[in-house]
């Protein structure tokens, strides 16, 4: 994987001027407390704008020691430990150990959810009353979270399943299903079944920054639902705009080196 | 997907459906209307306002015209081989002829047969010689991955291309304070559009899709496209025809162009439900001249319609196997 393998001092140094520097935001907001920021004309809380997570979740959700490539991470998993069965942990250990080529990520595929919030590249939101749109930076992800009322569509599959958003409050909520069984929630391997079952719940906390909280649920997989939370920061950079990493077009630069 | 079905042929079917299912859409409705017309956009249409009051497009659109020609040829027509007993197989992959056969327009579009290229008035593709010869390599040489197209290898359409009406293509444009976001369904290519006169990226950062700078000419959207990368195709709708020499192209398949490509695109609303586009292409390096096409690329779709995902590289292993006997994951086998 070219991020993992290219990025982790940048993304490391820029996300601890980033967290730092949200870190005084949400001492100075109150953390927690009611969002008074910018809204849009129908009340909704603003979230337009390019954001990013600045953690080492899409390198293990799980805590996990720095190595090579890897910033070390203290988990963003409550409880500490994602609740496997046991046949179910056996096959993590075993994607593990796999993980440098069959994290489907190093062949481009699309990410999933939630892993497409965290992987070290930022999206951008696009707001209107019917559509909150996420643009993703890494390889043109894209989801479109529909906000106007309506239902999931039924028994498809897709990398990235179908999203369908409410407001709760401040809150927006978005439930996502429809997936597929390939993709993984972060790169050590730890993964999920077609059975699953995302519930985000993104909270302002402040004009710039989401509380970001996250509800797994796959019977097939865990013993029970669990949750994963991380603050999703916004990035405030004049002029700033996504450079599509366009992961596919480098896969086959790859594959068509020397030739033509 | 569960199924073994890859990414191009899923897309095929996916194609397919949406015909089978809305086939009373806005293609219909571009039939009677202005949108019939192919002249240079000169609209009445003054389409509502968004509440940061730029002309409001928003909405969910299907592709325009499907067939039309995107060039002249520069050699003469093509005239394919027919195989006893049965039809020919054209310039055209099936799923565009089908889609054809469906399409109302299609008696209209046959008789007017009029190429994308308005400028110059012989809608021929001002090449310069090394692109007429890779041209010519690309459609000699479809058996090897290197030359296949860069759709087949789901890669981003650059731009214009990806506005070029394709079966495999609808779109959702929608508006905010600063900013038109036109999100594509095939390969899930999305431009965010600032309106707001920032300069174009550092020339030292090249995109395939370009870098996008947009404005509001009254209800016209003019978007200065600059920062390209040269991993992309100009125009290309459809396939290569089985055997077809390059010089018979009419497709605007596999012409190629340099990191010097520079493109105005002209989205102008016509009516409330037809988006006209027209632009200008410059780059000096792959062109003798400047040259400039125009077509009803976006119909109003259903208001309930929605963008499927678009997982093309994710399925293409045994496409490309089959295309070209190259394997590019095999860990599948």
């Amino acid at each position: 994987m070219r991020i993992a393998r290219k990025c982790p001092v940048a993304v490391l140094s820029l996300g601890l001027v980033w967290i730092a520097a949200a870190h005084l935001q949400a001492q100075a907001a109150g953390q927690g407390g009611k969002y008074s920021g910018p809204r849009t004309p129908d009340g909704k809380p603003d979230l337009n704008g390019i954001w990013q997570v600045f953690n080492a979740a899409h390198w293990n959700l799980e805590p996990h020691s720095p190595e090579e490539g890897v910033p070390g991470g203290q988990g963003v998993v409550e409880g500490g430990t994602i609740p496997y069965k046991p046949e179910a942990l056996a096959q993590r250990q075993k994607n593990y150990e796999s993980r440098a080529t069959a994290d489907p990520l190093s062949k481009c595929y699309m990410p999933g959810v939630p892993r497409i919030t965290y992987v070290p590249l930022p999206f951008e939101i696009s707001q209107t009353p019917k559509y909150v749109v996420m643009a993703y930076e890494f390889a043109h992800a894209r989801r479109i979270i529909y906000t106007d009322g309506s239902p999931h569509v039924e028994a498809l599959e897709f990398w990235m399943g179908d999203s369908r958003g409410k407001w709760d409050g401040d809150t927006l909520v978005v439930d996502t299903n429809n997936f597929n069984d390939k993709t993984w929630f972060d790169k050590a391997g730890n993964y999920h079944s077609d059975a699953l079952h995302v519930v985000e719940r993104f909270t302002p906390m402040s004009p710039n920054h989401i509380n970001y909280e996250v509800t797994i649920e796959d019977s097939k997989v865990f013993t029970r639902p669990w949750k994963m939370s991380m603050i999703i920061y916004k990035r405030l950079e004049k002029d700033l705009q996504l450079l599509d990493y366009d992961c596919v077009s480098f896969f086959w630069k790859k594959m068509n080196a020397g030739k033509k | 997907m569960k199924s073994p079905v890859s990414g191009p042929i899923l897309t095929l079917m996916l194609g397919a459906s949406i015909w089978l299912v809305a086939p009373d859409t806005a293609i219909g409705q571009t039939s009677s209307g202005p949108a019939a017309k192919s002249a240079p956009a000169a609209s009445t249409y003054t389409p509502p306002r968004t509440p940061d009051g730029q002309p409001d497009i928003s909405g969910m659109y299907e592709p325009g015209w499907i067939n039309q020609p995107a060039e002249t040829a520069v050699g003469g027509p093509w005239k394919p081989p027919v195989p006893k007993g049965g039809k020919s197989i054209g310039p055209t992959d099936f799923g565009a002829r089908d889609a054809a056969e469906k399409d109302p327009t299609r008696t209209q579009i046959e008789q007017s047969r009029k190429p994308m290229v308005i400028d110059p008035p012989d809608g021929k593709v001002p090449m310069q010689p090394w692109v007429a010869e890779m041209r010519k390599k690309i459609y000699d040489n479809q058996e090897k991955p290197e030359y296949l197209d860069p759709r087949v290898r789901c890669l981003q359409a650059g731009v214009p291309r990806a506005n070029t009406p394709v079966y495999y293509n609808s779109y959702q444009i929608i508006q905010k304070p600063g900013y038109v976001v036109i999100i594509y369904e095939w390969n899930h290519m999305t431009r965010i559009i600032p309106l707001d006169g920032r300069p174009h990226l550092d020339p030292r950062i090249r995109l395939p899709m370009g870098d996008s700078r947009g404005r509001w000419e009254g209800n016209t959207l003019v978007v200065d496209v600059t920062n390209f990368n040269d991993d992309t195709w100009v125009l290309g709708h459809g396939g290569i025809g089985e055997g077809q020499p390059a010089e018979t192209a009419t497709s605007g398949h596999g012409i190629v162009h340099s990191p010097e490509l520079h493109v105005v695109e002209r989205f102008t609303p016509v009516n409330k439900d037809v988006i006209r586009y027209e632009a200008r292409i410059e780059d000096p390096k792959a062109f003798t001249r400047p040259f400039t096409i125009s077509f009803d690329a976006m119909a109003r779709g259903r208001a309930d319609h929605q963008l499927f995902e678009y997982a093309c590289h994710e399925g293409n292993r045994d496409g490309i196997l089959m295309a070209t006997g190259v394997d590019i994951d095999p860990s599948q086998k």
